[in-house]
């Protein structure tokens, strides 16, 4: 028996995020826009899902006069994310 | 990455992967940038200070280096103050730690060899420059570095005990411009 998918990183934007989070203290959402390649709108609506299953938090603020979105990953979010890659690993594994 | 499609399992991996080590690189490079500046700096001072102590024959010009900190870190500044931060990973908070330290010890080394306890503060630093050096190559996982490092600190403090006045501030140069040289090896490696 295969041990399910986390649905909410089984999609390529929100797996890219996490995977830049679980690497870093935390990122500015303009360093993770241009890592991914996203889009600004598509990038905030994958974030605030990733934000609301509680794997990363977001903070709102300024540097300088410039506002500035700072996202990091949560104990729960590297806990998901560990679980999803060793779920990844059962299914290839098996499937070798 | 527009589309928030299925993957299966080896491309789920494959992009984490790519994410990871992408993310790594661009931070390691923001590192190389610090190296480089720091090395030009040191190199520069070192030699501007030499030849104000050679021309003058007065050591009291050594002071200047005081003024590095401040110069380099509001350089660090000036370079950082774009909108958008580069993130820190493990590897840069553990460089940044190592290097704090040594400028921590070479500043309040100096000021007690200069106002209190007179000491030879060049076999000193340059030991310690040696140190946090091989340090950094050890983190980068850079043998390269980590011997220059070695070789830097072992030779540097021989050579500091060899030379007299203000011909030691010649090893500072050369240490600036290993600072620089390992800049851009970093910036080579995480290209």
């Amino acid at each position: 028996m295969f041990p399910k998918l986390d649905p909410i990183l089984h999609s390529e934007l929100r797996l890219a995020v996490i995977s830049i989070l679980a690497g870093v203290e935390d990122a500015d959402f303009s360093f993770i826009k241009k890592q991914t390649g996203a889009t600004s709108g598509n990038l905030s609506v994958q974030i605030d899902k990733l934000c609301a299953a509680g794997y990363i938090t977001v903070e709102k603020g300024f540097k300088g006069k410039m506002p500035r979105t700072t996202c990091r990953i949560t104990e729960a979010g590297l806990q998901a994310f560990s679980n999803y890659v060793t779920a990844l690993q059962e299914y290839l594994s098996a499937g070798k | 990455m527009e589309q928030n499609k299925e993957m299966t399992a080896s491309e789920s991996l494959a992009l984490i992967a790519e994410t990871m080590n992408n993310s790594r690189r661009v931070i390691l490079r923001t590192n190389a940038k610090h190296f480089i500046l720091w090395g030009v700096l040191l190199t520069v001072l070192s030699l501007v200070i030499y030849f104000l102590w050679h021309s003058t024959g007065s050591a009291n010009w050594n002071l200047l280096w005081f003024a590095m900190p401040a110069i380099g870190y509001g350089t660090a500044a000036l370079v950082n103050n774009k909108k958008d931060a580069d993130p820190k990973n493990e590897i840069s908070r553990l460089l940044g730690l190592s290097w704090s330290a040594f400028g921590f010890f070479s500043v309040v080394l100096s000021a007690i060899a200069i106002f209190a306890v007179p000491m030879n503060i060049t076999l000193i630093i340059v030991l310690l420059l040696g140190l946090a050096e091989c340090i950094s190559g050890v983190i980068l996982k850079s043998w390269p570095i980590a011997i220059a490092g070695m070789i830097m600190g072992i030779g540097g403090a021989v050579a500091a005990v060899l030379l007299k006045s203000e011909a030691q501030l010649l090893l500072f140069t050369l240490g600036g411009l290993l600072l620089a040289v390992t800049g851009l090896v970093i910036k080579l490696q995480y290209k």
